[in-house]
């Protein structure tokens, strides 16, 4: 509504909001403050908010006693690599079921998006098994393959709502130019599609970062993305608060900058096109 | 070259026939325009010969040569959609440059062609803007140049005007036919705008679900109206069509006299004045109560005041009467 | 609107896709629907004969099954609730004019990106634990007994991390589509002398009835899959005070080596997950055609 808001009104809101907001985001903000306290400081009574001594010991003890950066590179490889994969799978598809339309598009479409809901704890045992035998159990190609197709789906339906809002006129345009498919596809369609696709590619990565059902049950020491290597906190020896807290924020860190960009594509992906 | 045959041409979308077989030939050089209300299947004949669309039957030769199943990018036309169409992520030389681009022209020859064609558009100035940083009209003159970089066979402009203002329509109409006495290459333009078809064709499609009406130099349409669609369509504003006695006395079911075919004065019809409209120019007379059709349109030069309420005379020339027979054909 | 050429292209694009997920889909679901047939265990190698249903039997007639079911339609339901309600109230509170509204918008969306394993061991740790957690802190300042709240609240434990996971996204969602609401509309409304609160009731709510459709939908779709959670906080305990279906199914199969109970467990879920994604489907079918 364009219109004056009173200043006390606005200011009445902009107090409810700050409070809430910080609340909600307070477990965040505490695991951040924590990582830079001594495991001494970090549970001491009463609770030190701001006023500590700022270590960075933490962070140097989680990677000499764990090798953390070899999670870390693990998550990295994961869920960026699934997610190329799954663009490259999945752009020709999206361009195919936006432009050329077909009487079956619609139901291959919710096909798709059906096999997303499958539970996972569904196919749990048989994959567990095939991993078994194929050797792809605590192997980063073998979450690559899974983390891809559970979230094929996902990424055709968020190209498909992107691309369809690219006008049908311009490829045509292109294609009266004198443009193959190929060059469509390249100078006209991609480049169009830039924003829609890097909208796509940062929430799959954010989904594949944090997914952690098949991530816990298919590694071990030695594929464990961060969500898998987290959960072996689960079972403290000591005092761990500050190191967990350390180990949490690398983990968090990337993904929540990642996820503040997206906001806005991230409804859209998540709700398949139904909230814009 | 550019003289392209439809021969049987016929779509189908699943069961409904969009566009029954038809056979039309366009000569090279001529301008054409296919006219009709929307949903006449004017535009999916423009996308048909276009290659946008495949028949569903009969066979389409540009210059002689099969088309029918060649894809867009090598019938050697151009189009200028009603959108535009342009490339947004591209500047107004790329845009332009694209179809050359495709045809791996060389580097010299692309900034030659491209150069001209910005001259002969006057868009040189904005070369390196992007499409949307240009007014409705620049974009329609880069549409345009894209189209006439390829010196293609054939220019085809689905409804190229109706996104500008009225003004602008009127500006980009004259830039279209000059473009044409230019270049003397065939044009194929789709419009449901009769006044863009008349000042522009050299010959007429009058199209209606799909069929072909009338084709026709526009004023052969204007003077001879094959049937009373035509009659009705083509002129504005439109063709008077009357029923009854007084088209039994011209032994027809319907007779037809334009606006500008009734002088006010002395004459056979009488009526009252209903609303009328002064365009300063023209007058125009909605009369009732004539007896003979529900309001009868009468034009008078120049401005001619009459109130409404006011009993006028009505003067027909007979010798521009349209007689229809009860099949809705002209009765020569 | 196409050609032959582009029809005969699109085939081949779309082929890898549906190639794949076709093969995603069948081999391991018809795998999981041969092993729920036998008896199949993974700790005692045999020949794993055919039982018919009797997996299925063993599976539904256990206790823990019954407590599985209770707790997952618990903590869905429970979440559901306080996502929604609080996502309503967040998103109607976030579309008020105030001073920095990206930050608060940053701040309140921000615990979707924290992934679950994270989320259940700080809030496990840092605030439930009984000694050192915040919250004991807060009840000793406040001169209470410190509760141990996963042992003794489990359940209820867990459903406030997953809700506080997933409150950002109802929250989100909400008021994207509340932002989408004709501000005309409300004008009229205003015109017609409506107050804030029918206004909220009449206009606001109506509006938002797809959007809250569409959360209740897809988050019941994922936190019938809750795991990671539970794995890391309670491990399923104690007893089965916090075991759902996907958590049961899981500890048969890779804690208890049953293929065969599991791969049952896997079926019933499948078929729950399946009602629900019925009406999701539809929905999001509808918007298609819009």
């Amino acid at each position: 509504m364009a219109r004056a808001v009173t200043t006390k009104t606005k200011a009445i809101n902009t107090a409810i909001a700050w409070t809430i907001a910080i609340l909600i985001f307070f477990p965040i903000l505490w695991t951040i403050l924590t990582s830079f306290k001594t495991e001494g400081t970090a549970i001491a009574d009463p609770p030190v908010f701001l006023f500590f001594d700022w270590t960075l010991d933490n962070y140097a003890t989680v990677q000499e006693r764990s090798n953390y950066f070899r999670h870390f590179m693990n998550s990295v490889v994961i869920s960026v690599g699934s997610t190329v994969i799954g663009l490259i799978i999945a752009i020709p598809a999206a361009w195919a079921m936006a432009f050329v339309p077909g009487r079956q598009t619609k139901n291959v479409l919710m096909w798709m998006l059906s096999t997303k809901m499958l539970p996972p704890v569904g196919v749990l045992v048989p994959l567990y098994l095939i991993f078994r035998d194929w050797g792809l159990l605590d192997t980063r190609i073998g979450l690559i393959i899974v983390l891809t197709l559970i979230n094929l789906p996902i990424i055709v339906w968020m190209l498909y709502t992107y691309f369809r809002e690219i006008p049908n006129d311009i490829l045509e345009a292109a294609r009266m130019d004198g443009a193959t498919l190929r060059s469509e596809v390249i100078y006209v369609l991609l480049p169009m599609a830039v924003p829609g696709i890097a909208s796509t590619l940062l929430l799959n990565i954010i989904l594949a970062w944090n997914e952690a059902f098949w991530t816990l049950n298919l590694t071990a020491a030695n594929a464990a993305p961060l969500t898998a290597f987290i959960a072996s906190y689960s079972s403290p020896e000591g005092l761990f608060y500050a190191k967990l807290s350390a180990a949490s924020t690398m983990a968090i860190a990337p993904i929540l900058i990642m996820g503040w960009f997206s906001q806005k594509q991230l409804v859209r992906g998540l709700t398949f096109g139904a909230v814009k | 070259m550019g003289r392209i045959t439809l021969d049987q041409v016929q779509k189908k979308f699943g069961d409904v026939e969009v566009i029954p077989p038809l056979d039309l030939t366009i000569e090279d050089g001529e301008f054409v325009v296919f006219v009709g209300p929307s949903g006449c299947g004017k535009s999916t004949l423009l996308r048909l010969i276009a290659g946008l669309e495949d028949v569903s039957g009969g066979e389409i030769r540009i210059d002689g040569k099969p088309a029918t199943d060649l894809p867009p990018a090598k019938r050697g036309l151009a189009m200028v959609f009603q959108s535009y169409a342009l490339y947004p992520h591209m500047t107004v030389r790329k845009n332009i440059t694209f179809p050359l681009k495709m045809a791996g022209m060389s580097e010299e020859e692309k900034k030659r062609r491209v150069d001209h064609a910005a001259e002969v558009l006057n868009l040189t100035d904005y070369l390196d803007r992007r499409p949307g940083q240009l007014s409705g009209g620049q974009r329609q003159r880069v549409a345009i140049g894209r189209a006439i970089v390829r010196e293609p066979a054939a220019f085809l402009f689905d409804e190229p005007l109706s996104n500008l203002d009225a003004a602008l329509r009127v500006g980009m109409r004259l830039e279209i036919s000059e473009l044409h006495e230019r270049l003397a290459t065939t044009m194929i333009y789709v419009t449901h705008d009769q006044v863009e078809a008349m000042t522009m064709a050299d010959k007429i499609v009058v199209l209606r679900k799909g069929h072909i009406e009338q084709v026709g130099s526009p004023l052969e349409l204007y003077r001879t109206p094959r049937n009373l669609f035509v009659a009705g369509f083509i002129g504005s504003p439109t063709m008077n069509l009357i029923d009854g006695d007084e088209a039994g006395n011209h032994e027809a079911q319907t007779i037809g006299i334009r606006p500008e075919h009734i002088s006010v004065g002395d004459g056979p019809w009488q009526g009252t004045v209903g609303v009328s409209e002064h365009l300063g120019s023209d007058t125009f007379f909605h009369v009732h109560d004539t007896g003979l059709a529900e309001t009868i349109t009468v034009r008078a030069p120049g401005e001619v005041e009459h109130r409404a309420g006011d009993t006028i005379r009505l003067a027909p020339q007979m010798d521009k009467l349209h007689r229809f027979g009860s099949d809705g054909l002209r009765i020569a | 609107m196409a050609t032959q050429h582009s029809r005969a292209a699109a085939r081949i694009m779309i082929a890898p896709s549906v190639v794949l997920l076709l093969a995603w889909m069948l081999i391991p679901l018809g795998m999981t629907l041969y092993f729920s047939f036998l008896r199949y265990n993974l700790l005692m190698p045999g020949n794993n004969p055919f039982v018919g249903f009797e997996n299925y039997a063993y599976f539904v007639t256990d206790p823990a099954f019954q407590a599985a079911i209770v707790n997952t339609l618990l903590l869905v339901g429970g979440i559901l609730l306080i996502t929604v309600v609080g996502g309503i109230g967040l998103a109607v509170l976030l579309d008020q004019p105030m001073w920095g509204t990206g930050i608060v918008r940053i701040m309140v969306i921000s615990p979707f990106f924290v992934m679950p394993t994270v989320s259940a061991l700080v809030w496990k740790n840092m605030f439930m634990n009984p000694v050192n957690g915040l919250f004991a802190y807060i009840a000793d300042v406040l001169g209470m007994q410190p509760f141990d709240f996963l042992t003794q609240a489990p359940l209820a434990s867990i459903i406030g991390i997953v809700s506080w996971q997933w409150l950002p996204f109802a929250t989100l969602i909400l008021l994207t589509a509340m932002q989408s609401l004709d501000s005309e509309q409300l004008e009229a409304a205003e015109m017609d002398g409506a107050s804030a609160w029918s206004r909220f009731y009449h206009i606001k709510l109506p509006h938002l009835s797809r959007a809250i459709t569409v959360v209740i939908l897809i988050q019941t779709i994922f936190l019938l899959s809750i795991f990671a959670e539970i794995l890391v906080t309670t491990n399923g305990g104690p007893g089965t005070a916090s075991t759902n279906l996907t958590y049961l199914v899981y500890a048969e199969s890779l804690l208890r080596f049953d293929v065969g109970t599991g791969s049952a467990g896997g079926v019933i879920a499948i078929i729950l997950a399946n009602i629900v994604a019925i009406f999701l489907m539809r929905m999001i079918g509808k918007n298609l055609d819009a």
